[in-house]
């Protein structure tokens, strides 16, 4: 009798801790069947779609999880990724190289990440403040260069950065945003690839495990000899390189970027993704794995709305509302299961 | 008449009970005192009767009502005011802003009648005898007026049972005298305080009955006039008082590996100091009087402004918390939870994550390599824990220090540096704290620990460093150690011709 208690116990304590450990999992899942089930026939090539969809998100909200995990924030993803992108078509029209681009995206994110993480870490503004700001920099920038630039470096479009057709190289680089490896989208993989290794340095190096600490207990990771500024400044490099990959994704996968719509919104989108994937706001607690998959549920709510042909406008309402019931399951679960546990 | 009566009262902790179903009896008009060591229980006792925490068993009964459950508020209402050691005033208001905080006065329009409180805080500290400006901001008080504030803040709101957690431990002579000349007079007039102390004079000058507890447990209660100092210090340590004593063996020391020349920064001057390999070094004096600061500034987390520190001769030139860890110090500090606890991260990752800043570059991390060593430490440290996968927080704080002795030594740092490493850690575990550092010291490790506990510091410390007001005003070798003279010489009572 006992013994048969304590297995059911054990087993539920066992299913309780997986569901608080990988929620982002059942979320996932969760979502994925009413997409099944409101799709008319699931395909592959369908889900490849929302494969490709949310790679850029998806690489976006990698960084920005790792900021979130120091326990910071980071506004100006979105409008980095206009700037970036806009900027790197010049760099593509001016010098026909897809190595050059690429190089350019990763240095210039950096510089982008690193001006907010030396604001942060370093002098110690409120991520929140300083990141706001940039957002405002980034984007005005990209809007006001793009009226200034000799039209023939923005491919001749008007108030958008295109990348040129004349150039040998387009074709090699529309390809790459567009191809795909084995039915799999090359964009698809690029995020695997990046999901992948920044789960190994979130789980098994040095490095990964002080960005958990510092957001955990700032104080205690820096009693133990961890730089924190240094940390800070890190993730929001780590984080504008990632928006740089982000950046080049986007100009390979629609050879243009509009300095006004580009990546708007993608910073609540990023964050969106992250707390869907089980990371805390407030620092210390979470797994990158889980951002992977909080970046394609929030892709296949997109794909879902499509498939029930409901009004585009509502999109963003139906997100927000998902978001909340996710996160409030996330909050009231444990409190819950608190209260629970003192009455037994 | 008994105010207050706690029969059988029970509490437990993730599994740990604290209280073993202890009695308190106060009755009316008198100073009752709370006696016990650090981790007895008294604080966890003082908190369930003001509702902070809820109790586990047993009966409450306060001014002939019986309370079932209680909460923060209620336990107000009731007129039970509990004046904390840390103290919890909000520094960024004013001090009538403090004493009228959630209880405002204000007119019909609802815009506060600042003039009327004003004048109410002014008149009641006129009537306590107590200097303090109404319009003052809290933060520009001193610690003694800090700690009156909060008395008089109780009793502006006619608080029947005082709690006063160790009144008197940032106050001076004067000061203290007259806190005893208030709470005497307040005695008079029926108010009923309980008095948690370690000063045993202070207890016998003001105190009327007593109660002890040891461990958790409820051991005697009585008249204060019927029992002697000796008796109340063995029951509340209990026995294997005089074998714990005898720890301590003189030890051969090295060259000296650290130096302190005129070091000075913020909370302390002039710190000049040698240390030997090999040495235990005690650091004491009141709260405030500069040996936490000092350890804290030769770590590197402050810089100093002045002097010098010399490690294995070297001048340290560059006071970074990294580049002194490369050095081979190492730091506990006070304050666990605050400045050691990594609350989101299990015992293998607390205990790996200084070495690994020393070692940064080899990023990868070889688990079975730091499982090892995790087991190791456990094994030589005694760490009670079932898995080197569970949270930190599920272990006692006894354990958890240990956890971060042994994050330290997996740093291979010679000179360590203690402060206050048995802070709210049960009576077992600390004497296998102190059992601990004597084994480190005999192994060749330096050890500086700051602690206000004498008996421990008689315990360990080869000599001993008083420090009072920022100065280190006397050492004491081991054989001159012991209660009276460190008080005499942290209190200023005796100056040593300085």
């Amino acid at each position: 009798m006992v013994t048969k208690e304590n297995r059911g116990t054990l087993s539920w304590k066992k299913i309780s801790r997986f569901c608080g450990e990988y929620s982002f999992i059942l979320v996932f899942i969760l979502i994925f069947l009413v997409y099944v089930l409101t799709c008319n026939g699931l395909t592959w090539a369908g889900m490849m779609n929302i494969f490709r969809h949310s790679a850029i998100i998806g690489i976006i909200a990698i960084g920005m999880g790792l900021i979130c995990l120091t326990g910071e924030i980071d506004l100006s993803v979105g409008s980095m990724l206009a700037l970036n992108a806009g900027f790197a078509v010049v760099i593509f029209n001016m010098t026909n190289s897809i190595i050059l681009t690429f190089l350019f995206c990763i240095v210039f994110g950096g510089v982008c990440g690193l001006i907010n993480g030396f604001l942060v870490g370093y002098i110690k503004m409120p991520a929140f403040i300083v990141s706001l700001a940039t957002m405002l920099i980034f984007r005005s920038f990209a809007q006001y260069f793009c009226q200034k630039i000799d039209k023939n470096l923005l491919g001749g479009g008007s108030s958008v950065y295109r990348m040129s057709r004349e150039m040998h190289s387009y074709d090699a680089m529309f390809g790459f945003g567009n191809g795909k490896i084995l039915t799999l989208p090359i964009v698809g993989i690029v995020l695997i690839l990046l999901t992948l290794f920044f789960v190994y340095i979130s789980t098994s190096t040095k490095y990964g495990k002080k960005i958990y600490a510092v957001g955990s207990n700032a104080k205690a990771a820096e009693m133990s000899g961890i730089n924190v500024s240094a940390m800070k400044i890190s993730v929001f490099t780590i984080t504008g390189i990632l928006v740089g990959i982000g950046a080049f994704l986007w100009i390979s996968m629609n050879a243009s970027a509009d300095p006004a719509t580009t990546g708007n919104s993608y910073e609540m989108y990023a964050i969106a993704a992250v707390v869907l994937g089980g990371i805390s706001m407030s620092g210390g607690k979470g797994k990158c794995i889980g951002i992977f998959f909080g970046a394609l549920s929030y892709t296949i709510i997109d794909k879902i709305i499509v498939a029930l042909k409901m009004d585009s406008l509502i999109n963003d309402a139906i997100k927000g509302i998902i978001l909340i019931l996710v996160i409030m399951i996330q909050i009231v679960g444990p409190q819950l299961k608190a209260k629970f546990l003192v009455k037994k | 008449m008994n105010l207050l009566s706690l029969k059988g009262i029970v509490k437990s902790f993730n599994g740990v009970t604290v209280l073993k179903g202890v009695d308190l009896n106060v009755e009316k008009g008198t100073v009752h005192a709370l006696l016990g060591e650090n981790g007895a229980g008294k604080s966890t006792l003082m908190n369930v009767l003001t509702g902070v925490y809820t109790r586990d068993k047993g009966t409450m009964e306060f001014d002939g009502e019986i309370i079932e459950s209680i909460s923060i508020k209620q336990s107000e209402q009731l007129g039970i005011a509990f004046v904390h050691q840390e103290l919890n005033l909000f520094n960024d208001l004013k001090v009538y802003e403090n004493i009228f905080l959630g209880k405002e006065y204000v007119n019909k329009f609802g815009k506060l009648d600042k003039k009327r409180m004003i004048a109410e805080s002014r008149q009641l500290f006129h009537d306590l005898g107590v200097d303090i400006d109404p319009t003052e901001l809290a933060d520009n008080l001193t610690t003694s007026q800090k700690q009156l504030l909060e008395i008089s803040k109780a009793l502006f709101f006619k608080a029947k049972l005082l709690i006063l957690d160790e009144p008197t431990t940032a106050l001076n002579t004067e000061e203290i005298e007259h806190l005893f000349q208030i709470i005497n007079e307040l005695k008079q007039n029926g108010t009923s305080f309980i008095f948690i102390s370690h000063k045993m004079p202070e207890i016998f000058t003001l105190c009327d009955r007593y109660t002890i507890f040891r461990n958790g447990e409820f051991i005697e209660e009585g008249i204060i006039k019927d029992i002697t100092p000796e008796r109340v210090t063995k029951l509340m340590v209990g026995e294997g008082y005089n074998e714990k004593k005898e720890v301590y063996k003189p030890r051969t020391v090295g060259d000296v590996v650290l130096r302190l020349e005129d070091f000075t920064g913020p909370g302390f001057n002039n710190v000049s100091l040698e240390v030997k390999k090999g040495q235990v070094i005690g650091l004491t004096g009141l709260q405030g009087a500069g040996s936490s600061e000092l350890l804290q500034c030769m770590f590197g987390l402050v810089q100093p402004t002045s002097g010098f520190m010399e490690l294995y001769g070297e001048k340290i030139k560059e006071y970074s918390i990294h580049k002194i860890m490369r050095k081979g110090m190492a730091m506990l500090p006070a304050n666990r939870k605050e400045n050691s606890v990594v609350p989101d991260m299990n015992l293998l990752e607390n205990m790996y994550l200084s070495e690994h800043t020393l070692s940064a570059f080899n990023p990868h991390i070889y688990k079975t390599r730091e499982k090892h060593k995790f087991e190791y430490y456990k094994k030589i440290l005694n760490i009670k824990a079932q898995s080197f996968n569970n949270s930190i927080l599920s272990l006692s704080g006894g354990n958890q220090q240990k956890v971060f002795i042994a994050k330290w030594l997996n740093t291979d740092a010679e000179i360590l540096l203690f402060d206050n490493p048995t802070q709210g850690i049960d009576v077992g575990a600390k004497a296998e704290i102190y059992r601990l550092i004597l084994e480190l010291a005999n192994e060749g490790k330096t050890i500086l620990i700051n602690t206000l506990e004498i008996p421990e510091i008689q315990k360990v410390a080869d000599y001993c460093a008083v420090f009072y007001e920022g100065n280190l005003v006397k050492i004491l070798q081991h054989n001159e150690i012991d209660e009276t003279t460190v008080m005499l010489y942290s209190t200023n009572a005796i100056s040593n011709g300085r």
